[in-house]
């Protein structure tokens, strides 16, 4: 694709360079501060100097034609003008030079404009610095070589950037054309701003009737290929070959599927305000920006992982089946909750919820009760069954422990279709949930009925059954493919302290046990509860229930290190249970039976190893506590003896070693985990255990890989954050419970649940961190199956010949200008807004109504807010003015409001833009010329109050007016869209500092950037209306037209090139070269360069130590040789 | 924490409970003010206009000698000081020195012939600022013994805290003052008057200007239901405490405290009130309003 250009006419006939300088005036741009006549003067006294000659304007004809002339005639043989800088007339010179009949490369620019005459004060100073530099640009000349350059094939195809009209309008050109066309635009539809407007100025003409077709002709040209919901991430090459990465964002509908039905909108519980209608109106999280959006096809906004879910070991979807309930849909809700946990009876009731901890409604008020919700679930939806296994296989797996760890385990492995046998010791399945938990939290017949439905589905349960004597680890090993233990840890420790023998003293497990099997005991009047935990208070809470009048919980630590739930240690306080902190027991005291504990005070020391404070023993501060009865609830440890010695190793806490990844042990195909792994732990990580276990068996079972892609099982954090700003702050939801008096007399369960009202209303307190919750009613109603929730970003590389960027405009944010009341006063609104209030598909049907529906008496228009301002933005937005008048007139129309707008100046220049704003004097709007002080609710008087009041002088009539008005209006200017400064970046293109594209030159280049083969459409280069940034895409269309259309480009001959006599080939260039141009003649023992692949980045040439690699235009002798000019001079 | 303080004149007579409910406060947060040694007056707002080198060199001599005090200890300072009049006059030394180098210059040598520098690398803030961005407000929360139980307090900064210079907070509608009392469990109302004038020095010489403009503020705050008023300027508190309007409203008004937002912090953190100066105010805060409104009473 490289071919090699003519050579114009050699310039070396006759050896020796032979200079001419040529000086230009550039009018007084550059004679008003150099003294031309001194220099030039200078210029013919340096050597190699044949010809110094002075001219107005070089670049025009006449000047052009002194160079030609000088050249023809063969006066001189190589050129220098001292002029502007090279990127205005590098070329125009060149080209006058090959037209001399020399290589226009033996030309060289001094710039003595923007370099000198700009910005030097002094005329003295400007001569000698303009000297200076054309002594330097003579020097480097006279080393100057012939150079060709290099011709390069333009890709035919184009690329253009953003949706808005500018760039549907320049897409359709080049599509027109015959060219291919990708069109990028980031949001899900195209249209950008102008899709949001009702009426265009002055025509008042509806922007939608304009728009829409030229959408939809995009949609159906044969030559474009939109991609939508889609960003540039990366653009490579040069013009006339770039190669562009597209990020094609995932929308979790496919386009190719989805009918655009809507059915998905009707099903989806998940509201959020609509950025289309600017906050105006709502949402769902799956959604089209508006009904004529092109493509039609629906988006789903997904946040990620909401924190409830993520925090739960076993990622129960809290966010989902709360949404379903908070819209009464609990059969849908239940579906979403066994997804994951087939128990949800118990652990809407038992479960220590690490969702609400993780939960962000914490950080408005308190976190959504989501258990309560879960058990309200369950219990609506009564006799529900589980999901039966869809095939069967033939292994067996046997499961010993019926907890929850063992229950789960047999649950997904059922679901897999394997055969389940879960043996248990106790007479009861559910392990430490029904010997430990008491019924008053975890009622019986609710167990049951939990664990019965996992007998529905198949899971053989085998009670009484322990394993040991009679029936060995080694005998279910051989009977089945595999084991999982999950054994619990049930086995009291000791508090080594003495009389712990003595009757009286019992363990809390074993008491709550004893209870739970055989019913209540007597324990005496006076109970002492040693433990801070969960079982401490269910041991306290259960010994009042027993009788025990005086119950107290011993801890040795504080309230604030309890690890017990708050509520339960508040729901034992209300019952009686007295709490004793930073105690510590000593020993037992009686005679033959407990009479007495004694205690040492505990103070708090320095944290320990759990992160809390340490208690340490306060000396000589023991004191008694008398008592009937001792329970010591200080945990735990399993009981491994039964299970044998072969192969399972134990940890030196006297749990069961495991692959913490896997849950394998030593021995081949059995799997531990639950408590016996862990120690006592709550019952959400005993079934995230289960889970892992039967995720682990299932691939043993199948041959596969146990340990890939198991990263994110158990519990984790999300790191993104949510917004809670403005939420208002409503509480939980308390769940009704029996009064404190009643509780103590009864195992009835103390928290009787939320009614279906409740739970609809808590749950209505979600903030919907994912956004979509993930709950599949859209996908249960999408007929063309269009929903595909595995859906990833994909990364799309094009080739492109020429790029259009028309990536337009964001609105100023009117908070950021308080005084203006914006969010502050529900009544002030942006223009944006009021765009879509008056758009007959907006959020009030094109009606313009207050917040409270009322229709308004006054409005006032505030404009330049956010323009015109030293505090925010200096430049004027143009395009204002007009659209404050258009507001005008349709807000009088549709309300038949007084509007008043305060203006700076009117500024309406445009074809028909004058004409408008006198159709609007005459129809009654009230112009009010000053600029807004203040927006308040401060009324003075009656008149004032309940009225928002505009302060303003009027500086026509010379005084400061307040104005009462219903609604305000604020005229927002425009700013460079926020990530402008990385676009421009990614473009290779410049921005001003404001933030627009910078255009190569305001007035003759303005659709070209000083990137070759980019340009620009729209707002993106500076405010612009409507058809202005057609306009300028219809120019930006027509200039990347004219460049693909030529079919190549000239580039630069700046490539490197290799002076072999210095190679010493240490080969140091050739890995860093991006473009791989350079490799190494082992031969020669040199390196060589591929001139067509260089691109004369330099890098190379910086690189080499011995200066073999040099580059064409910026040889080292070139460079020195014009320093060594322009510092001769100075 | 460490942090100089200059007090200024007013902290010292008239605004003293500014100071007795400031220094304790502080304490409470583990934050030690140092009096800046040999201090003398800020220059004050009016002089300036009156004789512009004499104000400037007021100004400038305290913030040179906070600069000395810095180099011994050979770290940038930060001077704090709570009137807001000293606040701005302090700023606006630093910014006159900084944009009008030949005005100032007079000023400069008099201070180098005292052997005195610039005072150009002092940062000047107000205990506000330093609440919110130095201690934060997680901080202030944890410290919070006694909520202020939802006292409705009116935030009034006036003029002098955020304008011209607004260094810490929004020139129009600040809001460091708003949620430090949220953080002390009071309940802010929501008024637009924050910033505007309570009167100045007008209300000794033109007094039915200046005593109207604090009655406006008092007006506007009651009707919004405000228990009392918080501010952060001793010539915005005397003003408004001041106002005749408390006295001679019989019937309709029930007299509204204004406070400095320092003893509001103070009670909040249990500090007993006779160490806060709250017998110095002239509407005492044990009010009827504030007492039916759940604020803190003895």
């Amino acid at each position: 694709m490289i071919e090699p250009n003519r050579v114009p006419g050699a310039g070396e006939r006759d050896g020796g360079p032979r200079i001419g300088v040529y000086v230009c005036h550039c009018g007084l741009n550059i004679a008003g501060k150099v003294d031309v006549p001194a220099v030039v003067e200078f210029a013919a006294r340096l050597p190699f100097v044949a010809v110094a000659r002075e001219y107005k304007f070089m670049c025009a004809d006449p000047g052009q034609k002194l160079i030609v002339d000088d050249l023809r005639e063969g006066r001189i043989n190589r050129v220098v003008v001292a002029s502007c800088s090279p990127l205005m007339h590098e070329l125009t010179f060149r080209r006058a030079t090959a037209l001399g009949g020399v290589n226009p490369f033996l030309f060289q620019m001094a710039n003595i404009r923007e370099h000198v005459s700009w910005v030097t004060a002094e005329v003295p100073d400007a001569t000698e610095k303009a000297k200076a530099l054309i002594a330097g640009a003579v020097r480097r000349v006279a080393l100057h070589l012939p150079l060709e350059q290099k011709r390069v094939a333009v890709h035919p195809d184009t690329l253009v950037v953003g949706g808005g009209i500018a760039g549907i309008h320049a897409a359709l050109i080049l599509a027109d054309s015959g060219h291919k066309v990708y069109l990028v635009e980031r949001e899900p539809t195209l249209g950008g701003h102008m899709a949001q407007f009702d009426k265009t100025f002055p025509t008042l003409d509806c922007a939608a009737c304009i728009l829409t077709p030229k959408m939809t002709q995009v949609r159906t040209h044969p030559n474009i290929e939109l991609l939508s919901y889609s960003e540039v991430e990366k653009v490579d090459g040069y013009v006339g070959n770039f190669t562009v990465t597209v990020r094609r964002k995932a929308r979790f509908v496919r386009e190719d599927l989805c009918t655009g039905c809507g059915e998905c909108v009707a099903v989806c519980p998940i509201t959020l305000a609509s950025e289309f209608d600017e906050g105006l109106g709502v949402r769902k999280a799956i959604y089209r920006p508006f009904p004529q959006a092109v493509p039609g096809t629906y988006t789903i906004s997904r946040r990620g992982v909401p924190p409830c879910q993520a925090a739960c070991s076993i990622h129960q979807n809290a966010q989902g089946y709360v949404a379903l309930v908070a819209q009464g849909k609990f059969r849908e809700a239940l579906r979403v909750i066994l997804r994951d946990n087939p128990l949800p009876s118990i652990c809407g009731r038992i479960c220590t919820h690490p969702c609400t901890g993780a939960c962000t409604r914490a950080l408005v008020d308190e976190p959504v009760n989501i258990p309560a919700i879960k058990r309200l679930v369950a219990e609506m939806a009564g006799d529900f069954r589980l999901p039966a296994p869809e095939r069967e296989r033939p292994q067996r797996v046997a499961i010993v422990g019926a907890g929850p760890a063992g229950l789960m385990c047999a649950y997904e492995l059922r679901q897999k279709g394997y055969r389940t046998v879960v043996f248990d010791a106790l007479p009861v399945a559910g392990g430490m949930m029904a010997v430990g938990i008491p019924a008053f939290r975890m009622p019986r017949d609710v167990l049951r009925t939990d664990v019965g439905r996992l007998k529905q589905i198949g899971v053989e349960l085998r009670l009484n059954t322990p394993i040991g004597r009679d029936l060995t680890l080694e005998q279910l090993r051989r009977d089945h493919d595999a084991v999982f233990v999950a054994v619990g840890a049930h086995v009291e420790r000791r508090l080594n302290i003495p009389g712990e023998n003595l009757p009286g003293v019992h363990g809390g497990i074993e008491f709550l046990r004893r209870v739970n099997l055989e019913g209540p005991f007597s324990l005496g009047a006076r109970v002492l509860v040693i433990g801070g935990g969960n079982s401490a208070l269910d041991a306290a809470r259960t010994a009042l229930r027993c009788g025990a009048t005086d119950v107290r919980v011993v801890y040795r630590r504080t309230r604030a290190e309890m690890p017990a739930d708050p509520r339960e240690v508040e729901a034992a306080e209300a019952e009686g249970v007295q709490l004793q902190f930073l105690a510590a027991p000593r020993a037992v005291l009686g005679n033959g039976r407990v009479s007495a504990l004694e205690c040492v005070r505990m103070k708090l020391g320095p944290p320990d190893r759990s992160g809390r404070p340490a208690p340490e023993p306060i000396a000589g501060s023991e004191f008694r506590l008398p008592c009937d009865t001792v329970v010591a609830t200080i945990g735990q440890i399993p009981d491994l003896e039964p299970l044998g010695g072969d192969g399972l190793v134990r940890t030196r806490w006297d749990t069961l070693a495991v692959d913490p990844l896997t849950l394998e042990t030593g021995v081949p195909g059995v799997f531990a985990g639950g408590d016996c792994v862990t120690g006592p732990d709550v019952v959400v990580n005993a079934l995230s255990a289960g889970r892992k276990a039967a995720v682990s068996i299932h691939r043993y079972l199948c041959g596969e890989d146990l340990r890939h892609g198991r990263e994110l099982e158990g519990s984790y954090r999300t790191e993104y954050a949510i917004d809670t700003q403005g939420v208002p702050v409503r509480r939980q939801l308390r769940m009704p419970s029996l009064p404190p008096e009643r509780r103590r007399s009864t195992f009835d369960e103390v928290h009787t649940g939320y009614t279906p009202e409740m739970g609809m209303e808590e749950a209505r307190r979600c903030l919907d961190c994912g956004i979509c919750c993930e709950c599949h009613q859209c996908a249960d109603v999408c007929q063309a199956g269009a929903i595909d929730y595995s859906m990833k970003d994909e990364r799309r590389e094009l080739r492109v010949g020429a790029i259009v960027l028309a990536t337009g405009f964001r609105a100023f944010d009117a908070r950021r200008i308080a005084r203006y009341g914006y969010g502050i006063y529900p009544e002030v609104y942006t223009a944006l807004q009021v765009e879509r209030m008056v758009n007959a598909s907006g959020p009030t049907g094109g009606e313009v109504r207050m917040r409270d529906g009322g229709k308004p008496e006054a409005v006032g228009i505030i404009h330049c807010v956010g323009s015109r301002d030293e505090n925010t933005n200096r430049y004027c937005s143009r395009v204002c003015c007009m659209y404050s008048l258009k507001l005008a007139h349709l807000i009088r129309e549709r309300s038949g409001a007084q509007v008043y707008s305060f203006y700076i100046d009117m500024r309406t220049p445009g074809k028909g833009y004058e004409e408008f704003y006198d159709k609007l004097l005459a129809e009654g709007v009230h112009f009010i010329r000053g600029r807004v002080a203040e927006v308040s609710d401060w009324a003075l008087d009656p008149a004032e109050q309940g009225k928002l009041v505009i302060r303003a002088e009027d500086t026509l009539l010379g005084v400061v007016r307040r104005v009462p008005v219903d609604m305000v209006v604020l005229a927002v200017g425009l700013e460079a869209q926020a990530d402008a400064d990385e676009v421009r970046r990614r473009f290779n293109v410049s921005c001003g500092k404001e933030g627009w594209f910078q255009e190569r030159h305001p007035k003759l280049a303005p659709v070209s950037t000083f990137t070759d083969g980019v340009f620009l459409a729209g707002a993106c280069q500076g405010p612009k209306d409507i058809p202005d940034s057609v306009a300028q895409a219809g120019a930006a269309a027509a200039e990347a037209l004219a460049l693909v259309d030529r079919g190549f480009v000239e580039l630069e001959p700046n490539s490197a090139f290799v002076v072999e006599e210095r190679c010493s080939g240490c080969k140091t260039c050739v890995p860093l070269c991006p473009f791989s141009a350079l490799g190494f003649d082992a031969v020669k023992g040199k390196v060589w360069l591929n001139e067509a692949l260089c691109k004369g980045c330099g890098t190379c040439v910086a690189a080499c130590p011995s200066g073999a690699l040099q580059q064409h235009l910026f040889t080292d002798e070139q460079i020195y040789e014009e320093i060594e000019g322009v510092l001769s001079h100075a | 924490m460490r942090y100089l303080y200059y007090p200024g004149c007013s902290l010292k007579c008239s605004g003293k409970g500014y100071e007795e409910s400031l220094i304790p406060s502080f304490q409470a947060l583990d934050v030690q003010l140092d009096e800046l040694p040999d201090w003398n007056c800020c220059g004050a707002t009016a002089y300036m206009s009156v004789d512009q080198d004499a104000a400037l060199s007021l100004a400038l001599r305290n913030l040179a000698l906070a600069q000395r005090h810095g180099e011994a200890g050979d770290h940038p300072v930060d001077l704090i000081a709570p009137c807001a009049g000293c606040y701005l006059a302090l700023h606006k030394a630093q910014h006159f020195v900084a944009e009008h180098a030949e005005a100032a210059a007079p000023a400069l040598e008099r201070l180098a012939r005292a052997g005195l520098g610039t005072g150009a690398t002092v940062r000047v803030r107000h205990p506000l600022d330093v609440l919110v961005e130095d201690v934060g407000l997680a901080r202030v929360h944890a410290r919070v013994t006694q909520p202020l139980g939802g006292m409705r307090v009116a935030c009034y900064y006036g003029c002098q805290l955020v304008r011209p210079y607004a260094v810490f907070d929004d020139p129009d509608r600040p809001s460091t003052m708003d949620r430090l009392m949220a953080a002390l469990g009071a309940d802010p109302v929501e008024w637009p008057l924050r910033t505007r004038c309570c009167g100045g020095t007008l209300t000794g010489t033109i007094p039915q200007v200046g005593v109207r403009l604090s009655e406006l503020l008092l007006q506007e705050a009651a009707r919004r239901g405000a228990a009392a008023v918080a501010t952060a300027c001793p010539l915005c508190q005397f003003n408004l405490d001041c106002n005749p309007r408390h006295a001679a409203d019989g019937g309709g008004h029930r007299p509204l405290p204004v406070l400095y937002f320092t003893q509001l912090l103070g009670l909040a953190f249990g500090i007993p009130r006779r160490r806060l100066g709250l017998e110095r105010l002239l509407v005492p805060l044990r009010s009827a309003a504030a007492v039916a409104a759940g604020g803190p009473h003895d």
